[in-house]
C-alpha cells in the first residue's frame, strides 16, 4: 500500500489519528516523504540519564537512520527534521551546538518542534554552556510551535523528583506554568519514553494531525487504556486466581506488586524494542513508569497493591490516588488482604 | 589563563564542560598551539543516594538504573550483586549466565554505539576512513562514497542486541528482570533460541565489520603518523598512539562471572573479602601499574578538594559529603576517587589489560559454520595508554563480548528446568557490596540495610574516576591527564576541511554523483556539512582567535564519558 499524503490525511480523518497510527505504522515513512517542508527540532537534556535518546535510537520503521537519510526534503537530500540542538547524538560541540540552537529559533514559525528530555529543577543543579537548564527551557518553550515531553522526567518529574526531591526535580508541564507560559505540553511518559510514541507523535504533528489528550496531557492513543483491565495478557491467570508469589513462577504478577490495575499504558500490546518483550512478560511488576506520581506513588516495587480490584468491586484507579507504600494504609490494606483470603477460601469450598 | 571551553560536550552522556589552557611551540615549521592544562566539569546533579534512602533495597535495582539510560545494565547488575550479597544470596547457575547474555548483549549495543555514533566520526574524518564518518550525505553518499557504511550498520546491529535484552529482561533501556539471588524471568527455549539467532547475526557483524574498521584505523594511523608529524614539526612515532596519553595504571573490577558455583562463591564473590584477581571470570579484576596486581576494594578513596562537596572525604561507606555549590576552588559535581591515592584510569582499556595484559589475542571462529577468521592480535601502542588504544579495547571487548554471548547461552541450555532465583527474604540489617564493570569502567554499588530498608547507598562509576577532577593532593584526573599529555594540538583557526586538507592533499574522492568531479577528503567534508550547518564543527572562539578541538574532543570521547553516572553523592545530612 502507498499512500500520497492526501490519501493518508483523508484515512487518518476516517479512522481517527490514534487508530490510523497505530496500525500503519510503516506507512509514516512514505506520509512523510512527500512534506516538503524542513522542520525544525530542538531537543534538551535536562535532570536526565539520556535513556530517552537511547529509547528513541532503538526505533523502527522508520529507524533513526531513515530519519536521517531517508526521509529528506524534496530531492535536498537534507534529512526533514534533523534535530538543530540533541545533546547526545548531534555532530556539533560548545559554541557551534549553541549556535545552532539560534538556528532553530529563527526557524519557519509553524515547525518549530522542541522535544524535552529530563527534569526542571531549581537552579544552578543543571547548568549548559553557563546557562541554567531552565533559561534554556524557557526560551526554547517560548518559541516553539510544539511541546513534547519525552520520558517520565520530562512529563511529572520521575525518578529525580523521588522523594525527599533534593534538587526539586518537576515536569516541563509544571515547570512552564510556573513560569507563566501557558502552552499545551504533549506528554509522553514511560521511563525510558517509547520510540514509537515519539516517531508517530512527531510524525502526526508534522501532518497536521494534533493527538488528542487526556488529563495529564499524554496521548490517548497510548495511554487511553487500563493495562490490567484492557490489555494484559496473564489477565486469565488473574480471573482464574493463579498467581505468582515469588519470582520466576507462573502466574498474574499482582502479588509480586505489578501496579498494572492502576497505570494507563499500551506496553502490553506494543511492546518493546522491536516489539520483543515488556517488563510484566519477564515475570517482573509493572513500577508504573507511565502514571503520574511516579516513582512514590509506586514504591516499593515490589509491594502488593492494597486491592484486588474487581474481586471487591473497589475502583482501583482511585486507589491508586495514594500512596501505596505510606503506612496511612497499612491497616486497611491488612483488613481488605484478609477479606481477599476469606473470600478464595471460601470459594474453593 | 584565558581558556578554550567546550560546553555542551555533546555525544556523550550527560551535561560536560571541559576548559583547556594553551601553550605555543615552535618547531621547525611553525609555532602551534597545544593544551598545557585541562579542567573536566560534570555540570548536573541529581543526588540519586539520597532518594534510594528509606526504600525497599529491592527498588535499588530499578532505580539505579536510571543514574544512567545509556549504561543501566550495568548499574542493575552491580545493584543485584550489592543486594545477592546483602541478602546472602547466591544466584543459581541459570541466573548467573542470564545475567550473563544480558551483559553481553549490553556491552555490544554500548561499544557499538561508542564506538560508531560518539567516537568514531572524528576518527573516521582524521583518519580518512567514509564508513565511520556519519552518513552527512543522506542515501546518495551512503550508495555512492559509503559514507556512513558502518555506522549505519552500526545502528541497526545494536537495535538486536537491545532486543535480546529486551527477551529476557523485558525491555533497554531499564530492563526489569533482576531479583537478588537471581532473575524473574522464566529460562524457556524460546528466549534462548531467539537469543541465538540475533546472537549469530550480532557476531558477524562484530567479528568482520567492526574488526575490519578497527584494523582500517590502525592502517590509517600510520598515514595519519607521518603527515602530523611534518606537519607539526615534533616527531609523533605511534600518532594516535601518542595522543591522550594516560597514567598508564588501570583498575578493573571484573566482569562475566562463572556460573560454577565453587567459582562464583570462592573466586568471584571472594574479592569482596580479600584482594583478588577474579580469574574464573571472562574478564579479570586488577589494579594493573606496569604488572598484574591483585585489586583490593579497601584502596579506593574519594577525595572532594576540587568538587562541589563539603564534609569528610573517604572510602565509599565512610565518606560523608553534602552538596555546596559555592565552594571556593571547585569546578566539578564530580569527586576525585582514587586507588591507593594514585590516578588510575578504567574501561576497556583497563579490562582488556588486567584479562590479558599488552598483547591481546582473540579468536574469530563463527559459531555455526565453524570457519576460522583468523584471531585479532592487537599489541597496545602505549602502555601508557592512548587515543586509539581505548578505541582498539573496546572494539575487542566488543568482539570478546560477541563470543562469549554465543558461549552462554549455549551453555543455558543445559539448565533447563533449573531454579531461576535462590529466593531470599530481604535481611532485616545487611551490607552488601556489588562490584561489576560498567562499560566505561569499573563500577561500585554498597548498600546498607536496616530495618528492611536502605539506610545508605553509594555507587562509586567509572566516569568519576575518568572525568574527576584533580584530587586533593592536585593530581589531575584521568582525561584531564590525557588532554594535558603535550600532544593535544589545537589547530589555530583551521576548520576540519582545513585541517584534513593539511593531511590529505590529493584530490582523489569522487563526488560527480553530486556533480562536482573529484575533490579532496576536506572538500568532500565540505560538501557535507555546510548545507547541514556544520561548516564550523568543533571550532572554538578565544580571543580573537577560533581554535579546532577535534582533537581535544575525540581524547574525550575514548573514554566514553558518562556524566549522569559520574555524578552522585549520598549526603547523610540535608534532608
Amino acid at each position: 500500500m502507498k499512500l500520497s499524503r492526501r490519501e493518508f490525511m483523508k484515512t487518518v480523518a476516517a479512522m481517527g489519528a490514534a487508530a490510523f497510527l497505530s496500525t500503519y505504522k510503516s506507512e509514516i515513512v512514505e506520509a512523510l516523504e512527500e512534506v516538503k517542508d524542513y522542520w525544525h527540532i530542538c531537543w534538551l537534556n535536562g535532570a536526565s540519564c539520556s535513556g530517552c535518546t537511547i529509547s528513541f535510537a532503538q526505533a523502527v520503521d522508520p529507524d533513526l537512520i531513515e530519519i536521517l537519510t531517508s526521509i529528506t526534503v524534496g530531492n535536498s537530500g537534507l534529512p526533514i527534521a534533523l534535530p538543530d540542538y540533541m545533546e547526545t547524538i548531534h555532530p556539533a560541540s560548545g559554541t557551534l551546538a549553541e549556535k545552532l540552537k539560534e538556528r532553530w529559533k529563527k526557524g519557519s514559525k509553524g515547525r518549530r518542534i522542541l522535544v524535552v528530555e529530563g527534569a526542571l529543577q531549581k537552579p544552578k543543579y543543571c547548568v549548559i554552556a553557563g546557562k541554567d537548564f531552565r533559561e534554556h527551557v524557557k526560551e526554547a518553550a517560548e518559541i516553539a510551535d510544539y511541546i513534547i515531553a519525552f520520558g517520565a522526567c520530562a512529563c511529572f518529574g520521575g525518578i529525580p523528583s523521588g522523594k525527599p526531591n533534593p534538587t526539586g526535580a518537576m515536569g516541563l508541564q509544571e515547570f512552564l506554568k510556573k513560569e507563566g507560559i501557558n502552552k499545551t505540553v504533549i506528554n509522553l511518559p514511560c521511563c525510558p519514553g517509547h520510540p514509537d510514541h515519539l516517531v508517530i507523535t512527531l510524525a502526526s504533528v508534522m501532518l497536521g494531525v494534533i493527538p488528542s489528550l487526556d488529563k495529564y496531557g499524554r496521548p490517548l492513543m497510548f495511554f487511553g487504556k487500563n493495562m490490567h483491565d484492557e490489555l494484559c495478557p496473564y489477565r486469565p491467570y488473574y480471573d482464574r486466581g493463579i498467581f505468582a508469589t515469588k519470582p520466576g513462577e507462573e502466574g498474574c504478577r499482582f502479588k509480586l506488586g505489578c501496579k498494572g490495575p492502576i497505570v494507563h499504558t499500551d506496553c502490553a500490546i506494543r511492546k518493546w524494542n522491536s516489539h520483543v518483550s515488556y517488563c510484566v512478560e519477564v515475570g517482573a511488576p509493572c513500577i508504573g513508569c507511565a502514571e503520574p506520581g511516579f516513582p512514590d506513588k509506586f514504591s516499593p516495587f515490589y509491594k502488593e497493591l492494597p486491592s484486588l480490584p474487581t474481586v471487591l468491586g473497589v475502583d482501583a484507579t482511585k486507589l491508586g490516588e495514594g500512596l501505596i507504600g505510606a503506612t496511612a494504609l497499612g491497616i486497611g490494606i491488612h483488613l481488605v488482604r484478609r477479606a481477599i483470603g476469606k473470600g478464595k477460601e471460601e470459594e474453593k469450598k | 589563563m584565558a581558556r578554550v571551553v567546550i560546553d555542551p560536550f555533546t555525544r556523550i552522556e550527560g551535561h560536560l564542560r571541559i576548559e583547556l589552557e594553551l601553550k605555543d611551540v615552535t618547531t621547525s615549521t611553525g609555532t602551534w598551539q597545544f593544551v598545557s592544562k585541562a579542567y573536566s566539569g560534570g555540570m548536573l546533579f541529581r543526588g540519586f543516594e539520597i532518594f534510594l534512602k528509606g526504600r525497599d533495597p529491592r527498588d535499588a535495582f530499578f532505580i539505579t538504573q536510571r543514574i544512567c539510560g545509556v549504561c543501566p545494565a550495568a548499574h542493575a547488575e552491580a545493584s543485584n550483586q550489592a543486594l545477592d550479597h546483602a541478602f546472602g544470596a547466591i544466584p543459581t547457575p541459570a541466573a548467573v549466565l542470564i545475567r550473563n547474555i544480558i551483559q553481553c548483549a549490553y556491552y555490544i549495543y554500548d561499544h557499538m554505539i561508542h564506538t560508531y555514533l560518539l567516537v568514531g566520526p572524528e576518527l573516521g574524518v582524521l583518519c580518512k576512513y567514509p564508513p565511520m564518518v556519519p552518513p552527512v550525505l543522506g542515501k546518495k553518499g551512503l550508495e555512492v562514497l559509503g559514507l556512513g557504511t558502518s555506522y549505519a550498520k552500526c545502528v541497526e546491529m545494536q537495535r538486536k542486541a537491545n532486543e535480546i535484552i529486551a527477551l529476557w529482561g523485558g525491555k533497554f533501556p531499564h530492563h526489569a528482570c533482576g531479583y537478588p539471588g537471581g532473575v524473574t524471568v522464566r529460562l524457556t527455549n524460546d528466549r534462548i533460541a531467539g537469543t541465538l539467532a540475533r546472537a549469530v547475526e550480532i557476531w558477524e557483524f562484530v567479528a568482520k565489520t567492526m574488526i575490519n574498521d578497527l584494523q582500517k584505523l590502525i592502517e590509517a594511523n600510520k598515514v595519519l603518523t607521518d603527515a602530523l608529524s611534518s606537519i607539526l614539526g615534533v616527531e609523533l612515532k605511534r600518532g594516535l598512539g601518542d595522543i591522550g596519553v594516560g597514567t598508564g595504571n588501570f583498575l578493573s573490577y571484573g566482569m562475566l562471572p562463572s556460573e560454577d558455583p565453587d567459582d562464583y562463591e570462592n573466586d568471584w564473590m571472594a574479592v569482596i573479602e580479600r584482594p583478588g584477581r577474579r580469574k574464573t571470570a571472562v574478564i579479570h579484576a586488577g589494579a594493573w601499574d606496569g604488572n598484574f596486581k591483585d585489586f583490593d576494594h579497601r584502596k579506593i578513596y574519594e577525595y572532594i578538594k576540587y568538587s562541589w562537596y563539603d564534609g569528610k572525604e573517604g572510602y565509599p561507606f565512610d565518606g560523608d559529603t553534602i552538596p555546596n555549590r559555592e565552594k571556593a576552588g571547585a569546578y566539578s559535581w564530580i569527586k576525585a576517587p582514587r586507588y591507593d591515592k594514585k590516578v588510575y584510569e578504567v574501561g576497556p582499556l583497563a579490562r582488556m589489560i588486567n584479562t590479558y595484559g599488552l598483547k591481546w589475542k582473540i579468536p574469530r571462529v563463527h559459531p555455526i559454520t565453524g570457519e576460522d577468521y583468523g584471531d585479532f592480535v592487537y599489541e597496545v601502542m602505549n602502555p601508557k595508554g592512548s587515543l586509539i588504544d581505548r578505541v582498539a579495547a573496546r572494539v575487542a571487548q566488543t568482539l570478546v563480548c560477541a563470543n562469549a554471548l554465543v558461549e552462554f547461552t549455549i551453555r543455558l541450555k543445559d539448565y533447563l528446568g533449573t531454579p531461576v532465583v535462590n529466593y531470599k527474604d530481604v535481611p532485616d540489617k545487611a551490607e552488601g557490596i556489588g562490584l561489576y564493570e560498567a562499560p566505561r569502567g569499573a563500577l561500585g554499588h554498597w548498600v546498607k540495610i536496616e530495618n528492611k530498608v536502605i539506610k545508605h547507598y553509594q555507587c562509586v562509576v567509572p566516569s568519576t574516576w575518568n572525568l574527576s577532577p584533580r584530587d586533593s593532593m592536585d593530581q589531575p584526573g584521568p582525561v584531564e591527564t590525557a588532554l594535558q599529555c603535550g600532544t593535544t594540538w589545537l589547530p589555530k583557526n583551521m576548520t576540519v576541511k582545513d585541517v584534513c586538507d593539511a593531511i590529505y592533499k590529493e584530490a582523489d574522492v569522487d563526488l560527480t554523483a553530486f556533480g562536482l568531479g573529484k575533490v579532496t577528503w576536506g572538500e568532500a567534508l565540505a560538501t557535507a556539512l555546510k548545507p547541514l550547518g556544520l561548516a564550523e564543527l568543533n571550532m572554538e572562539p578565544l580571543g580573537a582567535d577560533k581554535y579546532n578541538t577535534s582533537i581535544a574532543v575525540a581524547i574525550v570521547r575514548s573514554f566514553d564519558p558518562c556524566i549522569a553516572c559520574a555524578v552522585h553523592v549520598i549526603d547523610k545530612k540535608s534532608k
